[in-house]
C-alpha cells in the first residue's frame, strides 16, 4: 500500500536533511506504529506520506513515496487525499470551522460526497470517537481533548484508505487514548484502514500496532514486527525511549533464570511467563 | 470580547432569514443612516436597531452592544462640541452647529455599528460564507479567507492569554499596571503571538488541501440557502429605510 524508497528529505533553507535514506513497506490493511526521540523524524515522515511533502513544504527531496500506485511527487494533493487522512500533532492549526458540525462537513463537501450520505456519515464519525453529544458545539468551548476527538472524527468521517495520525493522543486522558486506539484497531481490522499512528507512548503501540518503526536522527533504527523491534530494548533504552515494563521484566527473567524468555509485549503474556516460571 | 460577537443560537425570524438579507438590511440601515440628516429619522433608526437585535431574541447582548457603543459615543460627542467652531455659540465655547453635527455623528455611528455586531450573533460563520459563494457568487478563497480570520479571534485570545500568564508566573506585574503603563506591557507580546499565528495560519491552510480546499465549487455546500418570503419582506423593509431617509 505505502512504499518509502531511499527517502533523503532536507527542508528548504535547512542544513541537515531531517530524513535520511528511509525505506519503509506497509502492506494495505498494516497497522505501523511510529516512535523515537524528539527530531527523529516522524513528523516528517507522515508529511510525506500524506503527500505535504513536497507539494506544501518546498526542499531537496530524493527516493520515492508510493501511496496506493500513486507516486506521491506527480501526484496532486487533492487526489492523494481523497484516500490518504491525515490527523496532525497540533489539533487547533488543523480545525478550520468554528463548529464541530461544520468541521465534519468541510472534507465531505469538498470531496463531493453525495447529500444524502453525509448526515448518517456525520453521526457515525462523532459515534464512533465517542462524542455525539459535541455535534453542535463551538470549537472555542471545547478542551483540548474533545478537540483532539473532532479532528479524528473529521477524518474518519472522510472513509480514507490509509489514516496518518501523529501523536493523536497527546491532549487525552488513559481512558480517551485507549478509546482512540481501540478505534483504530477496529478501522485497521474490520475495514482494512492502513494505518500508520506517530505515538510516545510506546504501551498503546506495543498492544495495538502490528508493525513497529524506531526513527532516530531521521533514519530507521529499527523497523519490523513488535516482538522483534521490542527485541533491540537496551538500544531503544540508549534512544531514550521508554520500554514497556513487561519487556523489561521479561529480559531481566531471561538474564536471572539463564533461560531465554519470549519477549513479552502486553500484560496477558508477562503474566502467563511469570506464572510459567512459578510452576 | 468573544462572547460579544459569538454566536447565539436561535430560532426566530431574524435567525430564519437568509444570510446574504441579513447582510442587505444591515448595508440598508447603514446607507439610510449617512443619507438622512433628519434627527428623527435617525432616532428611528436606532429604534430599528434595537427591535431587531429584541426580535432576535437577543436583548442582553443587543444592550450590552449598544451601552458599549454608547460609551464610545459620549467620547465623540465630547469631542465634537468642543472642535466644531461654526455656528452661534450656546453655551462658553459650545456652538448650535457643533451640537447638532455631534448628536447626528453619535447617532450615525451607534446605528451603523449595531447591526455589524447583531449579524453575527443571529448568523453561523460558515452559512455566511457559504451563502455569500452559493447566492452572491464570491469566490471562495475571500470567503474562506474572511470565516478563518473571525475564526482565530478566539484562539487568538487563548493564546494571547497564555503568554501573559507564562509571563505573570515568571514576575511581570500585568495585573497591577493599568492604561498606558499596561499597553507598553502587552507591546512586547506582540512578536511572539505574531510568530506563532503565521506559523499557525500556515498550518491550518495546510490542513484545508489535506481536506479537499482545491476540489470545493460554488455548490459544494451541504446547505442550501434559499429565499423565503420572509426574505422578500425584509428585502421590501430594507429598501423602505432608504426611500424614508431620501424622502425625509
Amino acid at each position: 500500500m505505502i512504499a518509502i524508497r531511499d527517502l533523503t528529505f532536507t527542508y528548504k533553507d535547512e542544513k541537515n536533511p531531517a530524513l535520511r535514506e528511509v525505506s519503509l513497506d506497509i502492506p494495505e490493511g498494516g497497522f505501523l506504529g511510529v516512535t523515537g526521540p524528539a527530531g527523529a523524524g516522524k513528523t516528517t515522515l507522515i508529511r510525506a506520506v500524506s503527500g505535504m511533502i513536497p507539494h506544501l513544504y518546498p526542499g531537496d527531496f530524493y527516493g520515492s513515496v508510493t501511496v496506493n500506485g500513486m507516486d506521491t511527487f506527480e501526484t496532486s494533493l487533492a487526489e492523494i487525499s481523497r484516500q490518504v487522512g491525515t490527523v496532525f500533532q497540533d489539533v487547533d492549526s488543523q480545525i478550520i470551522s468554528p463548529m464541530v458540525e461544520d468541521e465534519l462537513l468541510y472534507g465531505l463537501e469538498n470531496f463531493g460526497v453525495p447529500r444524502e450520505e453525509i448526515p448518517e456519515r456525520i453521526g457515525e464519525a462523532l459515534r464512533k470517537v465517542g462524542i455525539p453529544d459535541l455535534r453542535y458545539r463551538d470549537i472555542a468551548s471545547l478542551s483540548g481533548g474533545q478537540r483532539q476527538k473532532t479532528a479524528v472524527a473529521a477524518i474518519i468521517a472522510l472513509r480514507p484508505r490509509v489514516l496518518l495520525l501523529d501523536e493523536p493522543t497527546g491532549e487525552l486522558d488513559p481512558h480517551s487514548s485507549l478509546q482512540v486506539f481501540s478505534l483504530l484497531k477496529e478501522l485497521n481490522e474490520e475495514q482494512g484502514v492502513t494505518v500508520i499512528v506517530v505515538e510516545q507512548k510506546i504501551m498503546l503501540l506495543c498492544e495495538f500496532a502490528k508493525q513497529l518503526a524506531v526513527m532516530n536522527g531521521g533514519r530507521i533504527a529499527f523497523q519490523g514486527e513488535t516482538r522483534e523491534v521490542l527485541a533491540h530494548a537496551e538500544e531503544m533504552q540508549d534512544l531514550g525511549i521508554n520500554i514497556p515494563r513487561v519487556t523489561t521484566l521479561s529480559r531481566a527473567l531471561s538474564a536471572g533464570t539463564g533461560r531465554e524468555q519470549p519477549v513479552c509485549i502486553n500484560l496477558d503474556e508477562a503474566e502467563a511467563m511469570v506464572r510459567g516460571l512459578m510452576k | 470580547m468573544n462572547n460579544l460577537f459569538g454566536y447565539v443560537p436561535g430560532n426566530s425570524v431574524i435567525h430564519r432569514l437568509n444570510p446574504v438579507t441579513k447582510i442587505f438590511l444591515t448595508i440598508a440601515v447603514c446607507v439610510a443612516a449617512f443619507i438622512s440628516d433628519n434627527l428623527a429619522y435617525l432616532a428611528g433608526l436606532l429604534a430599528v436597531d434595537l427591535l431587531i437585535g429584541f426580535a432576535a431574541g437577543v436583548p442582553g447582548k443587543t444592550l450590552t452592544i449598544f451601552r458599549g457603543l454608547l460609551k464610545i459615543a459620549l467620547f465623540l460627542f465630547a469631542l465634537q462640541i468642543l472642535m466644531i467652531r461654526r455656528g452661534t455659540p450656546v453655551f462658553w465655547i459650545i456652538t448650535d452647529e457643533g451640537l447638532l453635527t455631534a448628536v447626528r455623528v453619535v447617532l450615525r455611528l451607534v446605528i451603523v455599528c449595531m447591526p455589524l455586531a447583531l449579524v453575527l450573533a443571529v448568523t453561523r460563520i460558515s452559512d455566511l460564507t457559504n451563502s455569500f459563494v452559493q447566492v452572491l457568487h464570491v469566490p471562495y478563497q475571500y470567503a474562506f479567507t474572511l470565516s478563518t480570520a473571525i475564526r482565530f479571534i478566539p484562539q487568538f485570545l487563548e493564546e494571547m492569554n497564555g503568554i501573559m500568564e507564562a509571563q505573570t508566573a515568571r514576575g511581570v506585574a500585568f495585573d497591577k499596571a493599568r492604561g498606558l503603563k499596561k499597553f507598553s506591557m502587552i507591546l512586547p507580546l506582540c512578536a511572539p503571538l505574531l510568530i506563532s499565528s503565521v506559523r499557525r495560519t500556515d498550518q491550518t491552510a495546510a490542513a484545508a488541501e489535506l481536506r479537499g480546499f482545491r476540489l470545493r465549487t460554488r455548490q459544494s455546500a451541504y446547505k442550501r440557502y434559499p429565499f423565503t418570503a420572509l426574505d422578500l419582506a425584509a428585502a421590501v423593509f430594507s429598501a423602505a429605510l432608504i426611500a424614508g431617509a431620501l424622502l425625509i
